[in-house]
């Protein structure tokens, strides 16, 4: 896959340095792995999880609840409890620093300038004794030295941006004047005005109607076309993916288990967990038909299998998926962690698609 | 939208038979009134998966609940198996309507935290009060077998349970009153694609079992092509078409079906979509005030005078495929979405 064109990286307000070099990564994630102190002692949600995404790049993170999408997405801008409460390891490389190190006070200025996030529920995210005009304002002038009336302008070009009618009536309006829709494009409008190089959406289109989700998909990659914006996509749902990044990342119970370019992993997944996730939605099976579901579930963080994490439930497990599996690279950007992955052709979407 | 209902595969009496049914709300401000279900019409035969699609706001849920009696509608008719449930007596009724039940979205809202699943399951035996306490309990624990709980479950309270499993007491505790018709809400939207996969296999083999008939609404269009006889595709408070399952799926005729279909995430890689997403500017408009004529005309790219003049009758185009669209004769032979 050729990285994303240095032409269509916009120069940011400030002049700080637009892009990196073509070929380095945005963002390299090395070995993060996070725990949490709970009552019954610490518990480890994810396992060393190692990706990087290029500037302009769209990824997505699949996976069921409890594989540690969420988490991931939280810890890369610092937002997991304070230790002791968590314990993070590893490294998260960002335009040359790494994250995990920075103290607070930078850490702020990379929050919501350089990293933008977007999240579920627009209105719990959204202040509802504020409104848009001022929640937008907050941000620019937590980065930016504008008065009032300049950070006012700014928030109503951003709504424009995003799509809202009216802008600069609804930069007046709360929280509860504005439909779902509405309120997540406000949200995307607040994560986008300060033009951060990347943003992080957790399952930003789940609370929304179908026809609504289409609006914010499109929208979401339009902008990140635009502006180069790099996007970290986290979703259970693969569709989305497929129409919204060129690769995914799919986890499982902590670990990242297979990654590659969305296509490929469509056509001819090599994990057995894509796969299986694939094969179990409805659209691809035959109509009335028995669906190929994954039996059991995720295991909780506490009683997590040895060796390979799927193996119980894994229909392919053979002796030795007992070992532990490592993550490796079969080329063309493209990992995964089986030890089968070679001897096993496992059925993508294209198969199931084709079949019915 | 005429009287006439459209009729289901089977000639007989119809397990559920809904004429012009209205469910009106008054708000508290003022004298608005929503019109959540606003006259639609329709059978449902005894053993069939009726699917019902719309989006947040189209009155889908609001149809549910007063397919089973939750909701009293404020006009027209609704029929089970011929009788009129809303004439009984309130006795009647507590045992009419244990054949008509209903599974809501949210596993975990509908079960009672302090009770165990045993007791949750049993209740509906409880309250209906027929059977001696052991046969009720034998029951109740034959339903948590059935949906593929262990016996241990039983003595479990909610919160050590996953959602699917919450969801499959849900389904236990319907079962336990041996139901002719299940209106199945939004039942999988809460879980995982796999869980979700789990439940809707459990779904049809107890339909195979027990000759169940189904109510499905949802919003996800592949569960719910996947799952059903017939779809219903509503809007407003309207149904914009009604016809077989495969026969929407491969060629939608309504504008907004079309829509709505071209909206899904396909899950394919980019040289097998059909990138013809038709996007629906917008959002669906307040119940309150529904436009004039036609009311999806506010949304829709054929829309033209006559669409705001008249509301377009519900024809039957094909067999029996059922449209409410003044165009749809045009759009169809356009092709364009």
């Amino acid at each position: 896959m050729p990285a994303a064109p240095a032409t269509s990286a916009p120069v940011s307000r400030d002049g700080a340095p637009a892009v990196a070099a073509a070929g380095t990564p945005l963002l390299e994630v090395r070995d993060l792995s996070i725990r949490f102190r709970t009552g019954a002692g610490e518990v480890q949600v994810t396992d060393s999880v190692s990706f990087a995404l290029r500037a302009g790049e769209r990824v997505g993170v699949v996976g069921e609840s409890g594989c540690g999408k969420t988490v991931t997405g939280l810890s890369l801008l610092g937002l997991l409890p304070k230790p002791p409460r968590s314990r993070v390891t590893g490294q998260v490389l960002f335009e040359g620093r790494d994250l995990l190190a920075l103290p607070e006070r930078e850490m702020r200025d990379v929050r919501g300038r350089r990293i933008g996030m977007i999240f579920q529920e627009p209105m719990s995210a959204l202040d509802p004794v504020f409104t848009i005009g001022q929640q937008i304002g907050e941000t620019i002038r937590a980065h930016f030295k504008v008065g009032a009336r300049e950070a006012r302008e700014r928030a109503i070009d951003a709504l424009a941006s995003v799509g809202i009618p009216l802008p600069d009536r609804r930069c007046d309006e709360y929280p509860h004047q504005l439909s779902g829709g509405m309120r997540q494009r406000a949200m995307i409008a607040i994560a986008l005005v300060c033009e951060p190089k990347l943003l992080i959406a957790d399952e930003p289109t789940t609370a929304l109607d179908v026809t609504v989700q289409a609006q914010i998909v499109d929208l979401l990659r339009k902008l990140s076309e635009r502006t180069g914006t790099s996007l970290l996509f986290i979703t259970h749902d693969l569709g989305v993916v497929a129409e919204a990044c060129e690769r995914m990342l799919t986890m499982y119970a902590g670990q990242v288990v297979e990654d590659g370019a969305t296509d490929v992993v469509l056509e001819r997944p090599l994990h057995p967990y894509s796969s299986g996730l694939l094969r179990s939605i409805p659209r691809l099976s035959q109509r009335k038909s028995s669906l190929p579901s994954i039996r059991g579930r995720v295991p909780s963080p506490a009683e997590m299998p040895s060796g390979c994490r799927f193996a119980p439930r894994c229909g392919h497990a053979r002796p030795g998926c007992e070992a532990e599996q490592a993550l490796v690279d079969v080329g063309a950007r493209h990992r995964v962690r089986c030890a089968r992955h070679a001897e096993l052709a496992l059925p993508g979407a294209v198969a199931q698609a084709v079949a019915t | 939208m005429s009287a006439v209902p459209a009729p289901g595969p089977r000639a007989d009496v119809p397990l559920v038979r809904v004429a012009d049914l209205k469910v009106h709300f008054r708000t508290g401000r003022g004298h608005e009134t929503v019109k959540a279900v606003d006259g639609v019409s329709f059978d449902v035969a005894a053993g069939e998966t009726f699917g019902v699609i719309g989006e947040s706001g189209s009155g889908k849920s609001t149809l549910g609940r007063a397919l089973v009696c939750l909701t009293r509608p404020t006009g027209g008719t609704l029929r089970h198996a011929g009788t009129d449930p809303f004439a009984l007596s309130a006795r009647e009724l507590k045992r009419a309507r244990r054949e008509f039940q209903i599974i809501f979205q949210d596993p975990n809202a509908a079960l009672d935290p302090r009770m165990t699943i045993l007791r949750s399951v049993r209740e509906p035996l409880d309250i209906l009060g027929e059977l001696a306490a052991p046969e009720r309990d034998r029951r109740a624990l034959e339903a948590i077998d059935r949906v593929g709980l262990r016996a241990d479950h039983a003595q479990r309270y909610p919160h050590e349970l996953s959602g699917g499993q919450k969801q499959r007491v849900n389904i236990a505790r319907a079962l336990t009153l041996r139901p002719r018709l299940m209106v199945c809400d939004e039942v999988v939207a809460a879980l995982d694609v796999s869980i979700q996969a789990d439940i809707l296999n459990l779904f049809a083999d107890l339909q195979r079992e027990f000759g169940l008939t189904y109510v499905f609404i949802t919003h996800d269009l592949g569960v719910v092509s996947h799952v059903s006889d017939r779809i219903a595709v509503m809007y407003l408070g309207r149904f914009m078409e009604l016809g077989p399952a495969q026969a929407i799926s491969e060629r939608p005729l309504h504008p907004y079906t079309r829509a709505l279909l071209s909206s899904e995430p396909v899950p394919l890689p980019s040289a097998l979509r059909t990138d013809r997403r038709i996007i629906l500017e917008g959002e669906i408009p307040s119940p309150v005030s529904p436009p004039s004529g036609c009311r999806f005309r506010t949304r829709c790219r054929h829309a033209d005078e006559a669409c705001a003049a008249g509301v377009p009758a519900w024809r039957e185009i094909e067999p029996s495929r059922f449209v409410a669209c003044h165009h749809v004769e045009r759009i169809d032979a356009g092709g364009g979405g």
